[in-house]
């Protein structure tokens, strides 16, 4: 096992290398720059002397190879840069975001789950009743609705007509993340009721839920013993897929409910062509990525013992 | 076995941190329903009874927009500096944008390159600290040190000091010194009790920062010790709020007293009671520049069918909802030099058709657009979408061309400069601030010079560049805005530059709130005026 880990982990070297020089390359296909981007926004007109000055205290005068190895030299020193736009540090800059993205995507996944396997069982085993129609839905319904629409419904009803909730995020303590979270709970909700309805519905047609019925064993516990565990497959599988996006950010649901989180900062670091930042994030979700599914992987092997670690690298 | 074991642990767990999540919920529901006072801050909840407490919203304050801080002395951040009271300049803009004393009393021009300023007596700093001119210098010559656009702008050789009296003498005539002094960037601050590493900074005015977070905003006390008046407000929380819909939402759930960059969509939202709305039109303007490298675009003929067949009244009435007024010139109607001085190609479709086929372009095959040679006479529009006026301008214009017989291609991306670059555009329309301090010759110098980097188009008019010239060597105000009048209208005489609207810009009030009142040059926000009741 601690083999199999610390060779995912050695695994990230190359990935992040890789990643961060295709994200670097594509940054700079555009012929503006950060530079340029500083001007416009700032709505000043700087002359080209100015400009070259700039460029060279930032960097951007040397050419795109030299970029990366002076960044990836630096990262390697512990040192992610300066902003470009805040002139701050990437490091405590980045760090700072990640504690609100961290509790909005637990909190997010909690409901979720909290809200999808009561749903998805019940729905599965009253199937083609009233309501497994009404579940599916609102599942349809949920999975339709884009987040900027369910954020403002859910603003407007909870925050503007009852006063129950702040519209503005997180400075009021629980009641802050409560419309965030849900707005992201909804749409994830949706997806997981309708997978583990199908998963519950193929598991209850297999021959060891008609065997466990045959010999008199009672319907909720061949339900929650043997059918439930056998569906926590499907359910890690999409837990570790949310995962990953969800501690990525969620822009648009930052920016709505002036969240301030990775996501948020990860856009406005795109638009504003921060590389330092833009970087961090990538070396962020790349890390985030591989060690979710390590996890994932990890948690299978409990789950089910015949899916053995390191299997496809034998 | 094993297996049940796991089953009944998660089990266990699940049903726990279930039944601990739906406690925490019930529990902030009953409270939220118990506090669902105005406010929805704990922070500011608890002190009602005791504070007069002012909640803002701003889309203004972030490190995007260069105001990453309060420091004058770091890019923009003066903006933020000024407009939350924190800071003050030695001259302020009345409503007409003409300059008036603010921290200094007087100012006199020695001679061409020699300007003393005398300091009003009785200010002091939050820091405690007198105002005097030792102090001015100090900061000023910090200024030029750190911020290229103030140095530039003020070219300052050697500043003396002697009690209040400040003597400023600079390397070339700066006829607009006192304009430029007069920027956000010209805001006077302590530098004895220097610059936090938050970029917080002691001023002169009737608020004082305590907690500076970029991006998320910034929180302000009365300055007990206001050199000109009591300011009413005891905590001011200004709130960076980026999207426009949640800062419109945020106003209408009372989290917010006071709003600057609202959507023109949500206006009518909060136009009744118990809302206000201050608006004012500001110099930051809209307008198309020409290429003349197109050459379709190099007959005056076409350049003025084209002026005069866009429709800024509907434009900024319709599609802007009244949040503009439809422009002559750079300038708006409030500036001595402004749009009531000069005139601009009247809209007038049959006069457009006539000048088009004056020079040839005419509907021969009848598709609807005029043609000439066999080509059709079609415009590429270029334009970027983060000004919300400027999509909309453009399909206001593709609609007006195309009664006259253009087809207008509208290009409207973020990548703008790219398109720039590559000169595959005909017409760029975009927005600029052309008279940030009062001062007209900004305008001239960025854009329509040979020398100026805003020359996107190749713009170049002989008689203009030599007004240009008598321009930076006049310190007369009145030469000044006779020499912009007559430079304007050379600007709308050839038809270079077409100019659509001017920003409206508003400040929504929220309920018992008084003295939030926008101002022309946009950067005086919070006063001591400032109230709630």
């Amino acid at each position: 096992m601690k083999r199999y880990i610390l060779n995912r982990i050695i695994q990230l070297i190359p990935i992040l290398v890789g990643i961060t020089l295709f994200s670097f390359l594509l940054m700079n296909i555009g012929s503006t720059d950060a530079v340029d981007v500083i001007e416009s926004n700032t709505g000043g007109a700087m002359s080209a002397l100015e400009k070259s000055q700039l460029r060279a205290e930032l960097g951007l005068d040397k050419s795109l190879m030299e970029q990366y190895v002076v960044w990836l030299s630096n990262v390697l020193r512990g040192n992610m840069g300066t902003s470009f736009i805040s002139s701050k540090p990437v490091m405590p800059m980045f760090l700072s975001k990640l504690p609100a993205t961290i509790y909005l995507a637990f909190t997010s996944i909690l409901l979720t789950l909290m809200i999808s396997i009561p749903m998805g069982i019940f729905a599965a085993v009253k199937q083609n009743k009233f309501s497994d129609y009404l579940i599916r839905f609102l599942c349809f319904s949920g999975n339709a609705l884009p987040n900027f629409f369910v954020s403002l419904l859910l603003i407007y009803f909870f925050a503007i007509k009852l006063k129950l909730f702040p519209v503005m995020g997180n400075n009021a303590g629980f009641k802050s993340v409560i419309l965030p979270a849900l707005t992201l709970t909804i749409a994830m909700a949706s997806k997981y009721t309708r997978m583990i309805r199908t998963t519950v519905l193929e598991e209850l047609n297999k021959d060891y839920v008609q065997g466990a019925r045959a010999r008199g064993i009672h319907e909720r516990k061949i339900l929650f013993f043997s059918v439930l565990k056998a569906s926590m497959l499907t359910i890690v599988t999409l837990v570790g897929l949310s995962m990953g996006s969800l501690l990525g950010g969620t822009a648009i649901v930052e920016s709505i409910f002036m969240w301030d989180g990775a996501g948020k900062m990860a856009i406005d670091a795109i638009i504003m062509r921060d590389y330092p930042v833009i970087q961090a994030y990538v070396i962020w979700m790349a890390i985030i990525y591989i060690m979710i599914n390590l996890f994932t992987d990890i948690i299978y092997h409990y789950l089910d013992p015949r899916i053995r670690l390191g299997q496809e690298h034998e | 076995m094993k297996s049940k074991h796991l089953l009944k642990r998660v089990s266990t767990v699940l049903l726990a941190v279930v039944s601990i999540a739906l406690l925490v919920v019930g529990c902030s529901s009953s409270e939220a329903k118990g506090n669902s006072s105005e406010n929805q801050t704990g922070e500011v909840d608890t002190k009602i009874a005791e504070e007069k407490i002012f909640t803002y919203g701003d889309t203004t304050f972030n490190a995007e927009n260069d105001e990453a801080n309060v420091n004058p002395h770091n890019g923009y951040a003066g903006w933020a500096c000024i407009r939350y009271g924190i800071g003050e300049t030695l001259f302020k803009y009345s409503d007409t944008m003409a300059l008036e004393p603010w921290l200094a009393t007087e100012y006199k021009n020695v001679d061409e390159n020699t300007w003393m300023i005398t300091l009003k007596d009785d200010v002091t700093f939050s820091s405690g600290r007198k105002l005097d001119a030792a102090a001015v210098k100090a900061c000023i010559e910090d200024l030029v040190a750190v911020h290229k656009r103030a140095s530039g702008d003020l070219k300052i050789q050697e500043i003396i000091a002697d009690g209040q009296v400040l003597t400023i003498k600079t390397t070339s005539p700066v006829p607009a010194l006192m304009n430029y002094l007069s920027d956000p960037y010209g805001c006077i601050i302590d530098m004895e009790a220097g610059i936090t590493e938050d970029g917080n900074v002691s001023g002169t005015g009737p608020y004082i920062a305590t907690k500076v977070e970029t991006d998320k905003g910034v929180t302000l006390i009365k300055n007990k010790n206001y050199w000109n008046g009591t300011p009413k407000l005891d905590t001011i929380y200004v709130k960076t709020i980026s999207n426009g819909d949640t800062l419109t939402m945020a106003m209408q759930s009372g989290e917010l007293d006071g709003a600057y960059g609202l959507p023109y969509a949500s206006l009518p939202l909060l136009s009744n009671e118990p809302y206000s709305i201050s608006s004012v039109a500001t110099s930051r303007s809209f307008f198309g520049q020409i290429n003349y490298k197109t050459e379709a675009l190099q007959d005056a003929n076409v350049r003025a069918a084209i002026a005069g067949a866009i429709d800024k009244e509907s434009f900024t009435k319709v599609l802007l909802n009244g949040n503009g007024t439809a422009a002559v010139g750079p300038f708006p109607a409030s500036f001595a030099f402004g749009d009531s001085t000069v005139k601009a190609q009247p809209y007038d479709l049959e006069a457009s058709k006539d000048l088009l086929s004056k020079s040839g372009w005419t509907d021969t095959d009848g598709d609807g657009y005029v043609d000439k040679n066999g080509e059709k006479l079609t415009i590429r529009w270029l334009t970027y979408p983060s000004r919300q006026e400027l999509p909309l301008l453009a399909e206001s214009v593709q609609a007006s061309m195309k009664k006259i017989g253009i087809d207008v291609v509208v290009n409207c991306t973020a990548n703008s400069k790219d398109v720039l670059t590559s000169g595959d555009w005909d017409i760029y329309a975009s927005a600029f601030v052309c008279a940030p301090t009062g001062d007209p010759e900004y305008f001239f110098t960025t854009h329509c010079l040979d020398t100026s980097t805003k020359n996107r188009g190749g713009y170049h008019n002989d008689e203009l560049e030599a007004l240009e010239k008598q321009m930076s060597l006049s310190f007369d105000d009145a030469e000044r805005e006779r020499l912009a009048t007559q430079m304007t209208q050379i600007l709308l005489d050839d038809n270079g530059f077409i100019f659509a609207s001017h920003l409206k810009m508003s400040i929504v009030s929220g309920k018992g709130v008084t003295g939030l009142v926008a101002h022309p040059c946009d950067y005086y926000v919070i006063t001591a005026d400032l109230d709630k009741n």
